[in-house]
């Protein structure tokens, strides 16, 4: 799965209402045989994050089979260290962001159980690395050895956990807890306590908080006046205030208040418009905004964001892992 | 292979370990990964050595040149920082160096991890470096909102105690008269005058696992020190009246005071002024701010404002003339007023 851009750019209009899904899934399919690109290599610590953005939006634009199921579980399991946990791509250190979508993309493909056949040490070894960054005093989780903390992994750690049935691993409570110290007056969250709200990590924030089952300790009101306070006039979101809007902000923001069911507070038809101008109507992909170059990450959030407003012809996604939601139901109900 | 390591004799002790991608299986096509040939040996020597866990000069070297391929390869900056501390190397060099890579690198968040790897040592750096905020502002100048950059002083802030420090309110002033617009040197300045101290756990604010209305809320109040910091808002608002940042800054300043909203009911009146004709009639409004129209729909709701008719005008004002793009949410805040609820954002 190549991360490069383009080549095609965000060249859609305003007046352009059609989703070009086809165009999308070719854009997503063709990614593979891109790897003559000098940017290939380059975002290669991305790879497995990779395969699990191309993978989703592929499924949530109808296409489950887009990508040939045995190839991305035979890498996905490449990818994994003696430790448990994944790397980005073969011969990377693990590390809880890979490690989230190797998870996510085996649960996708309803491949968990070749953790157990193929795997080291099954999914139980994939839990106890990530139980183990979990720091046990303030309940944050670090990314590796190395002590990052970032409010992203805690929401990884819950995320992966919960879809293996194994949140029992970590100290759910003191997770909680360090969340909430993330949260800012204003009713956003940082990355870490004191930092400034900044919307992907209110997603990441609110996300640990529901699969926790504790969206009771959020202020909804307060917080879906800052989230929906990011729509600019033309429509699309931005992240922080007085910021650039974002295609990808459409997930953050979007997925964020769908949690804390406010979806409505912002303009949907708006954002749709706005999303849609950031395709390419010719080569496919969606670029953060429009006239730029297209990339598959932004491509799967601008998809995930329209599947949010209920755009027709898109598969329903789960606000709360970014997957689709008919196999998060199946998987959590299980 | 022929590239510079190869050739180096330097070098001819480590026998290069090259990428094991799967791809031999014919399995994984997805994971063949195509590499410039500098870089793929490179990082063939690095994987050798780290499997060694060599602590060497030349081990240094090569890290540096991997990092200025790719800095965004996580693996190899926990090996340089174990190979620094190993060598017990100047720490102030590598604190130089780093501030080259940070400015040619601007986006990426690697580098300012090591950053605080590397300050956190508390026997290399005692107390902070002088240098240290005089790049972060030269990093500002790059971009003044970068969030990793912010992330990282917040963090040096709490590690050096620097909550007093003249020049951490210096920068922010400095910071906000070039760009009064900038959201997160006025988040900074919060933390600096209202945010948890050394005593208390780091958070967003004060007793942030308190109940909601008294999240944020100090315990010892300098009164002195809220009528500045509530003095500098108002002359910021003055600037760019529709600017949020002061906006929400006064109100987390009214809160860790414990001091009402309608203290600056007077204040957000000079923005939203209410126009007569010659009968004396209200014939329409003139606003210089949809924040000061949200404030005082607050200070009418409030169960001390008693003017709940008021408050539905003002709301009215955002919902179809000042803000209609988010008319739900200001319906929303209208009905709770109209069934008697505590308004939403005080």
């Amino acid at each position: 799965m190549s991360l490069a851009s383009g080549p095609g750019r965000a060249a859609g209009t305003l007046a352009d209402q059609k989703l070009y899904a086809e165009k999308h899934i070719d854009y997503i399919k063709k990614l593979d045989s891109r790897k003559d690109e000098l940017e290939y290599w380059l975002t290669e610590h991305l790879r497995l994050n990779g395969v699990y953005w191309g993978l989703t939006a592929l499924h949530l634009l109808g296409c489950p089979d887009g990508l040939p199921r045995d190839n991305a579980v035979d890498f996905v399991l490449s990818c994994q260290q003696e430790n448990g946990g994944f790397g980005a791509a073969p011969g990377h250190d693990a590390h809880l962001l890979y490690t989230v979508s190797a998870v996510q993309i085996l649960v996708t493909l309803d491949a968990v159980d070749e953790l157990e056949k193929r795997g080291l040490g099954g999914k139980q070894k994939v839990g106890s690395f990530i139980a183990g960054l979990q720091d046990r005093e303030s309940g944050s989780f670090m990314g590796d050895e190395w002590g990052e903390l970032d409010t992203r992994f805690l929401y990884g750690a819950l995320n992966a956990l919960s879809l293996l049935g194994l949140l029992h691993l970590v100290d759910v409570t003191k997770a909680v807890s360090y969340v909430q110290k993330c949260e800012n007056l204003d009713g956003g969250y940082g990355v870490t306590p004191g930092a400034e709200s900044h919307a992907g990590q209110v997603f990441t924030c609110v996300g640990a908080l529901a699969i926790a089952g504790r969206l009771d300790l959020v202020d909804k009101d307060r917080l879906g006046g800052w989230l929906s306070e990011r729509q600019l006039e033309h429509g699309g979101l931005n992240g922080r205030p007085e910021k650039l809007a974002d295609a990808c902000y459409s997930w953050w923001v979007g997925a964020s208040l769908a949690m804390i069911d406010k979806l409505d507070w912002i303009d949907g038809p708006k954002l749709v418009a706005y999303i849609l101008h950031c395709q390419d109507p010719e080569a496919g992909g969606f670029a953060d905004r429009p006239d730029n170059a297209v990339d598959v990450f932004h491509t799967h959030f601008a998809v995930a964001g329209l599947s949010l407003l209920g755009f027709e012809g898109v598969e329903e996604v789960d606000p709360v892992y970014c997957m689709p939601k008919a196999i998060t139901s199946k998987v959590l109900s299980a | 292979m022929t590239g510079k390591y190869a050739s180096d004799p330097a070098w001819a002790s480590i026998a290069p370990i090259p990428l094991n991608d799967g791809s031999e299986s014919g399995a994984v096509p997805l994971a063949t990964i195509a590499y410039s040939e500098e870089y793929l040996e490179a990082t063939s020597y690095l994987r050798a050595v780290m499997a060694a866990n060599e602590m060497s000069e030349r081990a240094l070297g090569l890290t540096e040149d991997v990092i200025s391929m790719n800095p965004a390869h996580y693996t190899v900056w926990i090996y340089r920082a174990k190979i620094l501390f190993a060598l017990n190397k100047d720490l102030l060099e590598e604190l130089e160096w780093l501030n080259g890579v940070s400015l040619k690198y601007l986006k990426n968040y690697q580098i300012w991890h090591h950053r605080q790897v590397i300050m956190s040592s508390r026997e290399h750096f005692p107390t902070l470096p002088p240098k240290e905020m005089d790049f972060l502002m030269e990093m500002f100048a790059q971009d003044s909102k970068n969030y990793h950059v912010w992330t990282y002083r917040h963090w040096l802030v709490r590690h050096f105690e620097l909550w007093d420090s003249p020049r951490e309110l210096a920068d922010m002033n400095s910071l906000i008269n070039s760009d009064v617009r900038n959201n997160s040197a006025w988040n900074h300045r919060y933390m600096l005058r209202f945010g948890p101290r050394s005593n208390e756990p780091d958070a967003g604010m004060v007793n942030a696992e308190g109940k909601p209305h008294e999240k944020g809320r100090l315990s010892v109040v300098d009164e002195d020190l809220v009528d500045e910091e509530l003095k500098y808002a108002q002359e910021q608002i003055i600037r760019a009246p529709e600017n949020r940042s002061p906006w929400s800054y006064a109100r987390g300043v009214l809160r860790a005071a414990g001091r009402p909203l309608s203290e600056w009911t007077g204040f957000s009146r000079k923005l939203v002024v209410d126009e007569f004709d010659e009968q004396g009639q209200l014939s329409g409004v003139s606003v210089k701010s949809s924040h000061a129209i949200e404030w005082l729909a607050d200070v009418y709701a409030d169960a001390e404002g008693h003017n709940r008719d008021e408050a539905v005008r003002m709301l009215n004002l955002l919902k179809d003339k000042y803000d209609p793009i988010r008319r739900n949410y200001w319906d929303y805040r209208i009905r709770a007023i109209e069934a008697g609820e505590v308004p939403a954002s005080a």
